[in-house]
């Protein structure tokens, strides 16, 4: 009897399931995109951790702990310091062992000789072989092909290392690596009781098993093992991949309410059409729940094809544009991804649509057959309850929690409100304006003032749009440029360590010479933090904090300077107010982790000296930066009676090695990094991350565009009638074209008028808070005329079918 | 067939004989496949679309069955609406003279959705005569009426068709109704008989 296929026949109808067609196209493309890049960095930080989920510990990991993790992809590295010795020469190295899985994650970069080209490489060196740092070949005055001795072990050097995945970002405080196969390491017999040992076993999978394996390892812990997941790596809490995923959620929420308020639209006009079908029933003696499901039922089962088949042209598009992501293998979507592209579509229909339709039994049946009544009233507490939970039901499911996007959330259910209440008076008193406008400048007028079921929502959903993808370009195309800035093309691309006072002058002319860019150089001296308010360290902490705990266990660098380094903040207390009076001001993360504030006293030891001082200030440091960056920086002269070394960075134009072997001859002590790899990998980051948020800002607006088009349509019966009508009463094509370039430009200038007041109001706050009271002002802000414009272009095009209709349809069908 | 200034003719049918075609056809409204339609005799049927819906607009109205009102016009702009396409300067006073002389006249700012049915044709019949036309087109005029508002609005139809000495087109079941016009026209199994 509902055959799925009978409601197709209404023309509105159509429209309705295009709407829903549309936003499950959204919805599909949003999240499954949202799932993309969410799984880049889920991998990114992946990479950095060495595994999906780590178990650390300084012993190596236990039979049952090993048959816990059967089913998952495993490698393992031994880490440990050791002394290297080469004739008269010594040099503390981390030296790591890996076995052949060695890196799940990414790859190794290593060169064949001292300053030649990196290349990149899936597992570590064979048996008998050892990557070396830089710095190891340097201090040693070691080549490769020349042997290496690790303990009792000869083995042969074959390559640099430059990069390892898991590189953290503190690469100039950690001891130059020394890379070798796992299968050596008993033979170097370097590992004796004491030796200071970290046994890592990486681990990588499904998501079930890695949840099964996540859940048998923690309840089988060793008290020295530690075990490290995705969720503790944090490294998605890293600036810009953070605003990344937001303006990523952002876009979905977006679409939802722009798919919600264009289903709102295209219901109301159904129900229009089918309240006489409803009276009819109810006259026949059909009870109210018989008329919904027989209506309801009949529309529902119609809809759920034209959801289906957009959210199969959703996976299509992603389909075919992942491979810009960079991606391959399968969709990264997880469960609850696919119930949100596959009920979405379906739960939107039901909140936006339901609400107007359950109006078909509300009118009473005479009223609609004698044609006195549109069936227009819903009931407005229920329309409103059902058109706010769907969106903030979806963008839960979207987000998996609503603390990102609780503000955002509730500023766009507030302009979904506000803006129609605005809206509606401005709208009135352009209608009573109107009566003695021009004929054309009337009809328009009239067209949106007498429609304000058709035109508030409309004009609402077109300003939320244009406004927040005004401001997400904004500010998203704002913080990516400045990611970039942070990586200027002349970012330092190489650091130097173990500098002695007089070489400085050296580097400059080096760099001179050969076109190089100088960066600050810092004097630093290694310590261990032993007191806190003259308290010995660990009884002044007053609970554990596994980050305090790796402080405390190692050597941290200390410098001294008088200029705030560029990528620093203050957020307590003041930079180094006394100078020369042993004032230290410390790094935020580092001095929550230790329970520092201003004014208490650290005392450091290094070597066989101690240096005390009083705490200012905490600072806010830009890790991401590329800039040498400290967790302690003390006042002039604090250092001046350490046996200091120097620490600087430079730039060097790309070219031969034999400029850098000329600077390692000329101060040999030196140690000099490479970082043109890890510059170069940054830099693919953000222009991946661009490519993300242009594709993401195309297939938004394209949704918005999408939606308006059917939102336009939805209301297309009473125009095509009304221009007909217009016709039969004489009037010329052109009197129709002009209306209708009127009434949307109306629209379109409203809108835009309107997503502009909003974008300078919004971007100001903002500009306080990011961007140090500057209005950032760019082409973004032109965004919401465009869009105006397209609006206009839009809403014209649609308009010429209604624009088409012949008058002859007047005679022939019924009001 | 011919129609003289001044005369009245209805066309009668059955349901889906092509009374409305006819209609449509002898209004420019549509173009007829063979024959030609000719209006104060000058070509009307083959104009094109642009210059048909001028002359109509200049010597033609229409009553329809469902009024056929700009929802979004007052009442008195909608009586003005087919003055103002011919951008006649007096479209205002006439509208509230005609809307007055109809009864109206504290109707004037309300909008069709605000009028009972009776009203409605009332409004529609204001905006034909107002123009002054050559020749009024009435489509089923009572057909959405009870029977009392359809015998005043018939009433008035006929009594301003004389009035104003214009030629009417009534299309219509009611033969009560056709029987006041001077001539009658069958349409069955599309052909014309009188």
């Amino acid at each position: 009897m509902n055959s799925p296929f009978r409601p197709w026949r209404d023309s509105v109808f159509r429209v309705l399931a295009l709407s829903v067609m549309l936003s499950a196209v959204a919805l599909a493309s949003v999240v499954l995109l949202s799932a993309e890049l969410e799984e880049r960095f889920a991998i990114h930080t992946a990479e950095a951790l060495g595994g999906e989920l780590v178990l650390a510990g300084s012993s190596p990991p236990t039979e049952s702990q090993r048959e816990a993790t059967r089913e998952l992809e495993r490698a393992r590295i031994t880490d440990f310091a050791t002394v290297l010795v080469e004739g008269d020469e010594t040099l503390l190295v981390s030296a790591r062992a890996v076995d052949a899985a060695y890196p799940l994650f990414g790859e190794l970069m290593i060169a064949d000789e001292r300053f030649g080209a990196s290349r990149p490489q899936q597992s570590g060196p064979p048996p008998g072989e050892a990557w070396a740092a830089e710095q190891v070949l340097d201090q040693l005055g070691l080549e490769v092909g020349e042997p290496l001795r690790l303990g009792r072990k000869e083995l042969e050097i074959s390559a640099v290392i430059r990069q390892e995945p898991d590189q953290g970002a503190g690469f100039y405080s950690m001891n130059p690596r020394v890379l070798f196969n796992l299968a050596d390491l008993e033979a170097t017999g370097v590992l004796g009781p004491g030796t200071r040992v970290e046994y890592r076993l990486l681990l990588a999978g499904e998501p079930a098993p890695l949840e099964r394996a996540r859940q048998a390892l923690s309840e089988d812990l060793r008290p020295d093992q530690e075990l490290e997941t995705l969720e503790d790596a944090a490294v998605r809490s890293m600036g810009p991949l953070r605003q990344l995923t937001l303006w990523v959620s952002l876009a979905v929420l977006l679409v939802t309410l722009l798919c919600g308020a264009a289903i709102y639209l295209a219901s109301s006009q159904r129900v229009r059409r089918r309240a006489r079908m409803a009276a009819l029933l109810r006259s026949f003696g059909a009870r109210r729940r018989q008329v919904l499901t027989r209506l309801l039922g009949g529309e529902f089962i119609a809809i759920l094809p034209a959801s289906l088949l957009g959210s199969l042209a959703g996976i299509g598009l992603i389909l075919a544009l992942r491979g810009d992501l960079g991606r391959e293998g399968g969709l990264a979507a997880d469960p609850g991804d696919w119930i949100v592209i596959l009920f979405g579509p379906l739960l939107l229909w039901l909140a936006f649509g339901l609400p107007r339709l359950t109006a078909l039994v509300r009118v009473p049946a005479m009223q609609v057959l004698s044609g006195r009544s549109e069936a227009r009233q819903a009931s407005l507490t229920l329309e409103l309850a059902a058109a706010l939970a769907a969106p903030v039901l979806l963008a839960a499911l979207l987000t998996g929690s609503l603390a990102d996007l609780g503000q955002l959330l509730l500023l766009l259910v507030a302009m979904a409100v506000l803006l129609p209440a605005l809206f509606w008076p401005l709208l009135l008193m352009l209608d009573r304006g109107s009566r003695r406008l021009a004929l054309p400048l009337r009809l328009a007028i009239r067209r949106l003032s007498r429609r304000p079921g058709l035109t508030l929502p409309l004009l609402a959903a077109l300003t939320v749009a244009m406004s927040v993808l005004g401001l997400a370009g904004q500010t998203g195309n704002r913080l990516l440029d400045d990611w970039q800035h942070r990586l200027p093309e002349r970012a330092p691309n190489f650091f130097v360590f173990n500098l002695f006072e007089e070489d400085l002058d050296t580097l400059s002319e080096w760099l001179e010479r050969h076109d190089g860019e100088e960066q600050p150089a810092y004097p630093v001296i290694r310590g261990r933090l032993v007191e806190i308010n003259d308290t010995p360290v660990r009884q002044a902490l007053t609970k554990y904090d596994d980050r305090a705990e790796r402080t405390l266990n190692r050597d941290l660098v200390l410098t001294e300077t008088e200029q705030l380094p560029p990528s620093n903040r203050m957020v307590e207390g003041e930079w180094l107010p006394g100078r020369h009076d042993h004032e230290v001001t410390v790094e935020e993360q580092i001095a929550n982790s230790l329970e520092l504030d201003p004014g208490d006293r650290v005392r450091f030891v290094s070597g066989t000296r101690t240096l005390e001082a009083r705490v200012t200030g905490i600072r806010e440091v830009d890790w991401d930066s590329f800039q040498p960056n400290f967790f302690f920086i003390f006042s002039p002269g604090s250092l001046d009676e350490h046996d200091r070394t120097w620490l600087t960075s430079f730039w060097l134009p790309p070219g031969d090695g034999a400029r850098l072997a000329e600077l390692v001859r000329a101060m040999p002590h030196m140690s000099l990094l490479d970082v043109n790899d890890m510059l170069d990998r940054a830099r693919g980051i953000i222009a991946q991350a661009s490519r993300a948020t242009a594709l993401l800002a195309v297939l938004l607006m394209g949704a918005a565009l999408l939606v308006l088009a059917a939102a336009l349509l939805s209301g297309g019966d009473a125009r095509a009638r009304d221009n007909a009508l217009l016709r039969t009463l004489g009037a010329r094509r052109s009197l129709l074209r002009q209306v209708e370039w009127l009434e949307f430009t109306l629209l379109g200038l409203a809108s835009a008028l309107a997503a502009s007041l909003i974008m300078l109001a919004s971007l100001w706050p903002l500009a306080q808070r990011l961007f140090d009271g500057e209005l950032p002002w760019s082409p973004w802000m032109l965004l919401p005329a465009a869009l105006g414009l397209l609006v206009i272009l839009a809403g014209v095009t649609l308009g010429r079918t209604a624009r088409r209709q012949p008058p002859l349809t007047l005679l022939q069908t019924p009001d | 067939m011919e129609l003289a200034s001044g005369e009245s003719l209805a066309i009668l049918g059955p349901s889906g004989s092509g009374k409305s075609t006819l209609l449509g056809l002898l209004a420019g409204l549509d173009v007829p496949g063979s024959g030609t339609v000719e209006l104060q005799g000058r070509p009307f049927s083959s104009l094109n679309e642009d210059d048909r819906a001028a002359r109509r607009g200049e010597l033609c109205a229409f009553v329809f069955q469902s009024f056929h009102l700009v929802a979004d016009l007052t009442a008195r702009e909608n009586v003005m609406l087919p003055m103002e396409l011919q951008h006649r300067r007096d479209a205002r006073a006439r509208a509230d003279a005609w809307l007055e002389r109809l009864g109206l006249g504290e109707r004037l700012q309300h909008f069709p959705a605000q009028l009972s049915g009776g009203e409605q044709q009332r409004v529609a019949l204001a905006r034909a005569f107002a123009v002054e036309p050559a020749l009024l087109f009435a489509d089923e005029p009572t057909g959405s009426l009870d029977h009392a508002n359809g015998a005043r609005i018939a009433e008035l139809l006929f009594d301003l068709n004389r009035q104003a000495g214009t030629a009417l087109v009534l299309v219509t079941h009611d033969e009560e109704l056709a029987g006041r016009c001077d001539r009658r026209l069958k349409l069955r199994e599309g052909r014309l008989d009188e």
